[in-house]
C-alpha cells in the first residue's frame, strides 16, 4: 500500500533522512520507533508530502506521491494532484489540530463535503457513525475547546477516517496526552487495526507498538537501522544501536 | 452656559452624520485595501510584493495631514480631480489601509502551522484551505486590532476639516467663530467622537465574545 524507496531529505546541509526504504502492505500496521530527532516524524510527513524530499520515491497504492520523473527531470506535481493524493492518506497529529471554529461534527464532515464533494446528508450520517465508533456520539455539537485531549484526539481520528483513506499516518498521537487519557485513544487504534486498517504509526509507546504492529521499524540518525516483526525485534535486536535504544528505554521505565 | 451648545446642536449633529459617513466609507475601503495588500505581501510574486512594501512604508512613514495636503494642493496640478469628499475618503482609506494590511498579515501568520497541516492532510489546498480553515481563524485574531485601527480612523477623519471638508470638527470651528464659545462647542465635538469610538469599542468586545471558540 505504501512503498518508500531510497528517500533522502536535507534541511540545508543537514541530511535528516538517509536513503530510507520501507513497505507497508495493505491491512498491515507498521510502527516506527527511534529516539527523538531520528527522522521518524519527518518520514511520516513525507508520505503525504507535508514535507518535501529531495531524493527517492514514495508510492501510495501504486501512485507516486509528490514528484514525477527522476534525476534532472524530477519535478514537483501540481498542488491539485498532491492534494488529491493527500485526500487518500489520513493523518492524525500529536497536537490534534482540530479546527477550533467548528463543532465536532463539522470537523469530521468538512473535508468529505468540501474536498470529496460528498452530499451533506451522507457526510453527516457517516460522521455521526464514526463519532459513535470512537465513543463521542454525545459530543457532536461541542467545540474542540470543550473537550479533553483524549476526546479531541478521538475526534481527529474520526476526521481522518471520514475521508475513507487507504492508509492512516499516526504521528505520536498520545505524546501530548495526560497518562490517564492514553488508554482511550489507543483502544480506538487497536480496534482500527483489528478492522484491517492500514496504518503507519510513529510512537514512543513500545508496549503498544509490540502489541498492535505486524512490523516495527527502528530509525536512528535519519536512517532505517533495523526492521522486523515486533517479537523478534524487541527480544533479539541485532544492531547495537537498537540494543542501546531499548536499554535506555527500559531504564527510563524503571525509574 | 450650555445654551450655546443646545442652540447649535442640529448643526453639530449634521456634522456628526458626515463624520460617520466619512468613517464608514473609508473604513470599508481601508479594510478591502488591507486584505488585498496583506495577501499580496504573503502570496504575491516579487513585483507585487515590492509594490506592497513601498506602499506600506510610504503610508506609515508620512503623516496623514501631509498626505491630505498632497492630495488637495498637489493633485489638482496633475489634472486629477476627484472632488473633496471622495478625495478625503480615498486618502484616509489609503493611510489606514496600510495599518490594516499589517493587522491582517499578522492575523494570517498567527494561525498555527498545525491548522495548515491538518487542512492539507485532508486534501484541502489554495482558496478552499484559506476560506474554510485560515480566514475564519485569522478574522478572530484580527478582530481587536482591527477595531482599534477603526477607532484611530474615526479620529483621523477630523483632519480633513483642515483641508476644507465639512464634517463635525469643521462644524465646530464654524460655530465657535460665530458664538466665541470654544469650551462648550469643542466639548460637544469631543463628545461626538467619544460616543462613536466608545460604541465601536463596546461592539468590538461584544463581537469578540460572540465568536470566541468556547461556547
Amino acid at each position: 500500500m505504501v512503498a518508500v524507496r531510497g528517500v533522502s531529505k536535507w534541511f540545508g546541509a543537514h541530511q535528516v533522512l538517509k536513503d530510507v526504504s520501507l513497505d507497508v502492505a495493505a491491512g498491515e500496521v507498521v510502527a516506527v520507533i527511534g529516539p527523538s530527532g531520528s527522522g521518524k516524524t519527518t518520514l511520516l510527513r513525507c508520505v503525504n508530502l507535508l514535507e518535501d524530499f529531495q531524493q527517492g520515491e514514495i508510492r501510495v497504492d501504486g501512485e507516486a506521491v509528490g514528484y514525477a520523473g527522476a534525476g534532472a527531470a524530477r519535478r514537483r506535481l501540481p498542488e491539485r494532484v498532491i492534494a488529491r493524493t493527500r485526500s487518500q492518506v489520513g493523518m492524525v497529529f500529536q497536537s490534534f489540530n482540530l479546527f477550533p471554529h467548528m463543532t465536532v461534527l463539522k470537523n469530521v464532515m468538512v473535508a468529505p463535503v468540501r474536498v470529496k464533494k460528498m452530499p451533506e446528508a451522507e457526510a453527516r450520517a457517516s460522521a455521526v457513525r464514526l463519532l459513535e465508533r470512537v465513543g463521542l456520539a454525545d459530543k457532536l455539537d461541542a467545540y474542540p475547546a470543550r473537550l479533553s485531549g483524549g476526546q479531541q484526539q478521538r475526534v481527529a481520528i474520526a476526521r481522518a477516517l471520514a475521508m475513507q483513506p487507504k492508509v492512516i499516518l499516526l504521528d505520536e498521537i498520545t505524546s501530548a496526552l495526560d497518562p490517564e487519557l492514553v488508554g482511550e485513544v489507543l483502544a480506538v487504534i487497536r480496534q482500527l487495526a483489528r478492522d484491517g486498517m492500514t496504518m503507519m504509526i510513529v510512537t514512543h509507546e513500545m508496549q503498544f507498538a509490540r502489541e498492535v504492529a505486524q512490523k516495527v521499524v527502528f530509525m536512528d540518525g535519519g536512517a532505517m537501522i533495523e526492521q522486523g516483526p515486533p517479537r523478534a525485534l524487541f527480544a533479539d535486536p541485532r544492531t547495537e544501536r537498537l540494543q542501546a535504544f531499548l536499554k535506555r528505554f527500559r531504564e527510563g521505565y524503571q525509574l | 452656559m450650555l445654551n450655546v451648545l443646545l442652540a447649535n446642536l442640529p448643526l453639530l449633529l449634521k456634522g456628526a452624520v458626515v463624520t460617520l459617513y466619512l468613517s464608514a466609507a473609508s473604513a470599508a475601503l481601508a479594510a478591502v485595501i488591507g486584505v488585498a495588500v496583506a495577501l499580496l505581501q504573503l502570496y504575491g510574486d516579487p513585483v507585487t510584493r515590492a509594490a506592497a512594501h513601498v506602499y506600506l512604508y510610504v503610508m506609515r512613514g508620512v503623516p496623514l495631514l501631509v498626505l491630505l495636503f498632497a492630495m488637495y494642493y498637489m493633485l489638482p496640478y496633475t489634472g486629477i480631480d476627484v472632488g473633496a469628499t471622495a478625495g478625503g475618503i480615498i486618502v484616509i482609506a489609503l493611510y489606514f489601509g496600510a495599518f490594516m494590511a499589517e493587522v491582517f498579515r499578522a492575523a494570517i501568520l498567527s494561525v498555527p502551522r498545525g491548522q495548515w497541516d491538518a487542512a492539507r492532510a485532508l486534501g484541502m489546498y489554495g482558496r478552499l484551505l484559506m476560506l474554510i480553515v485560515v480566514v475564519p481563524q485569522a478574522l478572530r485574531i484580527a478582530g481587536p486590532p482591527f477595531v482599534n485601527t477603526c477607532i484611530m480612523l474615526v479620529k483621523g477623519t477630523s483632519l480633513v476639516s483642515i483641508v476644507g471638508l465639512w464634517e463635525v470638527t469643521m462644524a465646530g470651528r464654524q460655530i465657535v467663530e460665530r458664538t466665541l464659545a470654544p469650551f462648550q462647542v469643542f466639548g460637544g465635538v469631543a463628545a461626538v467622537y467619544f460616543v462613536i469610538c466608545y460604541c465601536l469599542s463596546r461592539y468590538g468586545r461584544w463581537l469578540e465574545k460572540r465568536v470566541s471558540y468556547v461556547h
